[in-house]
């Protein structure tokens, strides 16, 4: 989860989040790029003492601040489009887990070989255990097997919602009367943390996404137990 | 005349630029390359040579100056140089490009505002803001900063990338 201080994104837990990351590096880059050139244009036009009243056009430099941006759109339309499909890519996932959201929790179903569905509501401040992160924090997890693909089909029973855990680099509405599917997959076990992000009433800000990422025998021990 | 020339002494930036204002003469016939008519009457740092004199009614004594002025420069003294100056631009290059104080006002209403707002901030600290969450404790901030060192988040390049598991300190 996010951390005191922090400054970029959530360490990557998964490979497209690598490449998201990456991608992002490459794009700030070029906005860095970008806004210290016109800053400096701009303070030169602001400390001249020199003065042309009687300029008509100036073809040449239109056209190379006509051309220049559109190639630099087209550097970053190519890595962008190319993570885009990366994430639509067959991969073979062992389970299906459904989430359905609503107002204001979220409910897990894992129905592919028995019937398991709970609801995970966040943990009020008052009842938080010490060492527990507010507004953060669900008494029921949801749990899954780390380094391997799972499919999530995220749906809504109400109004909008978004299930978003920022260190998988998975962002998913939740639209109801739609399925939007997602792929997990975590490169390493832990805890990662997600907040609904798409407004949906007033309790939009407390209904968290917790992941725990557990080996395959934790797995199978956990959903017996839940059953 | 006269009342552009008020009006540029009240905005102080060398006059309002007069747009379609023709030099006498016409543009007809004119071979060589003109500065553009954008300015009124008076010179500018941009337009040093304006078409008309600064004065053009002249008095007695002033006519005679101009007629000493077609001989020889040299025997015209200093003062007879300075009031044919005078006669012929508004101001001088320094006059016209002197600094002004005004970034002394904008720097005291600037710090004038904030502190204006420095003392809102403080009003609503006192009395509008509510208690503080239990969480925001120094214990229960020391807390969660284990647990989540404990549970390795953002082991790469983040937090628990920073902590020495074996010395159990921050890594230097």
């Amino acid at each position: 989860m996010a951390y005191p201080s922090q400054l970029g994104l959530q360490d990557a837990t998964s490979p497209i989040m690598e490449e998201l990351m990456n991608f992002h590096d490459h794009t700030l880059m070029i906005v860095f790029l970008i806004s210290s050139l016109v800053l400096y244009i701009i303070t030169l036009m602001l400390t001249t003492k020199l003065t042309h009243t009687s300029t008509m056009d100036a073809q040449e430099v239109e056209t190379i601040w006509t051309i220049l941006p559109a190639v630099i759109l087209i550097l970053i339309a190519l890595p962008s489009l190319r993570i885009l499909y990366m994430m639509d890519e067959i991969n073979n996932p062992i389970i299906t887990v459904k989430t359905m959201g609503h107002q204001w929790y979220w409910s897990y179903e894992y129905t592919d070989y028995e019937d398991l569905c709970f609801d995970s509501y966040m943990i009020p401040t008052n009842d938080l255990k010490p060492g527990d992160l507010r507004l953060l924090e669900v008494d029921n997890r949801m749990v899954l097997p780390m380094e391997l693909p799972i499919r999530m089909l995220i749906s809504s029973e109400d109004v909008l919602h978004s299930w978003a855990v920022p260190s998988l680099g998975l962002k998913t509405d939740a639209i109801p009367g739609r399925l939007n599917q997602a792929t997990i997959s975590s490169n390493r076990p832990g805890l990662f943390y997600g907040q609904c992000s798409e407004i949906c009433g007033s309790n939009h800000s407390f209904m968290p996404i917790v992941l725990e990422m557990v080996p395959m025998k934790c797995f199978e021990t956990w959903s017996v137990s839940m059953i | 005349m006269l009342p552009r020339a008020a009006w540029s002494l009240l905005m102080r930036t060398g006059g309002l630029g007069t747009r379609g204002t023709h030099s006498p003469g016409g543009t007809a016939g004119s071979q060589r390359k003109r500065i553009s008519p954008y300015v009124d009457c008076y010179a500018q740092r941009s337009y040093p040579m304006p078409d008309e004199p600064f004065c053009t009614e002249l008095t007695e004594e002033q006519r005679a100056l101009k007629e000493k002025e077609k001989g020889s420069w040299a025997q015209l003294s200093q003062a007879e140089k300075v009031a044919l100056y005078r006669l012929q631009f508004h101001e001088t290059f320094a006059e016209m490009n002197h600094r002004s104080n005004q970034w002394k006002t904008v720097m005291g209403c600037v710090f004038f505002f904030i502190g204006f707002t420095a003392l809102v901030i403080w009003w609503q600290r006192v009395y509008v803001f509510p208690e503080k969450v239990v969480t925001l404790t120094d214990e229960r901030k020391a807390q969660q900063l284990q647990r989540l060192l404990d549970m390795k988040s953002n082991p790469i390049q983040g937090l628990a990338a920073h902590w020495d598991y074996e010395k159990k300190e921050w890594k230097k």
